[in-house]
């Protein structure tokens, strides 16, 4: 009975956030879609992109997590033959699955993209490490909101999340390593942005793994 | 002697403003037992111990037969639970719930949700939040009850319910306990509930068990004596008198172990006893609360 509980409380998420979820995925391939089609379009595009994720992120997080907290629909999913283990594990994989989901889609559509139009290859690897840091800050967000019931936390994360974007992308550009490769007819993996995406991976797995540690040996649940 | 169906014993938790000292509980099937006590006394965080959701910081919680929180996925397959805070996803319809509920529950009777649906007058297509509060419990009981659960945990289920709301809920409690394998315990602040459906009672104060009997010990024993004392005359101390007022030549006595004997006492004492009344349940339950808190301070 436990698995399948687990599975039934997966669906129940994904089945709450499937239009938020849809709309999302809409959204960000019409951004993608229009990239191509002129230098404004492009940044009109990809910042159109960047916004999608980040609304996606922190949607999914409100709604699923802290909403379902706040409305007290806790008491109603834990009244449930489920240990509050499983009902962790329950919901950072609903919640990575409708994430990871349209994340996916939407990383292989810009290579797609990328390939396929005449945007140079060579600025590649700089939108795939602001994807993966955005990857990065749902993991953070979402590790936050399942540890912790303050909300001011919570807008701590999602304000220094949403500033810290427009401090990556400068940064990004300004290394020799991207500026000099970006408008290149091929992607060049340099070594610091194949450890900025590194960082960027281990630290959204460290996020969520120490998310689960701490939640799931919480004694209090609601 | 049965196996409780919930058994809590020694059971200490504490917060920085509260805490709940060596909560003993034991409930059987077959028992309806209200858990009275005022707001901020205990009784939510009891429950929600026995359920696994928060985790006792010393003592021993069963329920049916598994260890609390270690096994609470297993328990939980037989409880049902009702908060009167608990809320259903308010965007999703009833008819939604009930899908979701009975996709969990291999034991789901759809013809007595059916008959529910019908009795409580809710509609499966509405959404929730288009529900009033009455609507809303009686839903929630609804997707509790349809499970055939053996142990109910109702926390104030009836808070805020209108009268009519009120009876159609009690009354459909009183009929899940026709089946003895089943047990209910109930909290409430609101005593006429309790005295309704219970034939067990705890009362619970500032995080302690005060008193625990079955409700006719509590109505038997209990009284209220008015006395008549010329001067000179002194009520002797007797046991079981938790409180005695006096005004001029007028007395009167509460006592938790009434006989006709107390009587006899008080007017060999040279006290006339005018009047001998039975006490409510809300009446025991202030007298029990005020006697135990002027006993701890004491």
């Amino acid at each position: 009975m436990n698995s399948s509980i687990v599975l039934q409380l997966i669906l129940k998420d994904l089945y709450l956030v499937r239009w938020i979820v849809a709309s999302s995925l809409a959204a960000g391939l019409v951004a993608i879609a229009v990239m191509p089609l002129s230098g404004v379009a492009a940044y009109v595009g990809g910042v159109s992109l960047i916004c999608t994720i980040v609304i996606l992120n922190i949607t999914l997080v409100m709604s699923t997590v802290v909403q379902e907290r706040k409305d007290k629909v806790l008491l109603f999913i834990l009244s449930l033959p489920i240990s509050t283990t499983q009902y962790v594990a329950a919901k950072m994989a609903s919640n990575a699955i409708a994430f990871i989901g349209p994340w996916v889609v939407l990383t292989l559509a810009v290579i797609a993209m990328i390939g396929s139009s005449a945007i140079p290859d060579g600025i590649l690897p700089f939108l795939i490490t602001v994807l993966v840091y955005l990857l990065m800050y749902y993991c953070v967000l979402l590790g936050v909101a399942v540890v912790s019931e303050s909300s001011a936390w919570h807008a701590v994360v999602i304000t220094i999340g949403n500033i810290s974007v427009n401090f990556l992308i400068p940064l990004l550009l300004s290394r020799p390593s991207v500026y000099t490769h970006r408008t290149g007819a091929e992607a060049v993996w340099t070594g610091d942005l194949v450890s900025v995406i590194a960082i960027e991976v281990a630290a959204g797995v460290a996020a969520l793994v120490a998310a689960y540690f701490v939640r799931s040996r919480t004694a209090d649940f609601v | 002697m049965n196996e409780p169906l919930l058994e809590l014993d020694g059971v200490d938790k504490t917060y920085r403003f509260f805490k709940l000292s060596a909560v003993a509980l034991r409930l059987e099937a077959g028992q309806i037992m209200g858990f009275v006590g005022p707001n901020g006394a205990g009784k939510s965080t009891t429950i929600r111990i026995a359920m696994g959701m928060i985790r006792q910081d010393r003592g021993t919680v069963r329920v049916l037969g598994q260890p609390i929180p270690a096994m609470q996925a297993v328990a939980k397959r037989d409880i049902g639970f009702v908060s009167e805070d608990m809320r259903l996803h308010a965007g999703l319809t009833l008819d939604w719930h009930m899908t979701f509920v009975s996709s969990i529950y291999p034991g789901w009777d759809a013809s007595y949700a059916a008959q529910l649906l019908e009795r409580f007058n809710l509609h499966p297509e509405q959404a929730i939040k288009a529900l009033s509060h009455g609507e809303r419990v009686k839903a929630t009981l609804l997707l509790v009850l349809a499970r055939r659960p053996r142990l109910l945990l109702l926390d104030e289920p009836t808070t805020g319910l209108d009268p009519v709301a009120r009876h159609e809920v009690l009354a459909e409690l009183m009929d899940v306990v026709r089946d003895d394998r089943r047990a209910i315990l109930f909290s409430s602040h609101n005593t006429q509930d309790v005295e309704q459906i219970s034939d067990y009672i705890t009362f619970i104060d500032r995080g302690c068990i005060i008193d625990s009997s079955d409700k006719e010990t509590f109505l038997d024993g209990w009284r209220r004596l008015h006395l008549d004392v010329p001067p000179g005359a002194t009520l002797p101390e007797l046991r079981g008198v938790v409180e005695t007022r006096t005004s001029g030549r007028l007395a009167v006595v509460t006592t938790r172990a009434y006989s006709p004997e107390i009587d006899a006492v008080y007017e060999r004492a040279g006290a006339r006893v005018a009047d001998v009344q039975r006490m409510s349940l809300e009446e025991i339950f202030v007298a029990n609360v005020m006697h135990n808190r002027r006993e701890r301070v004491a």
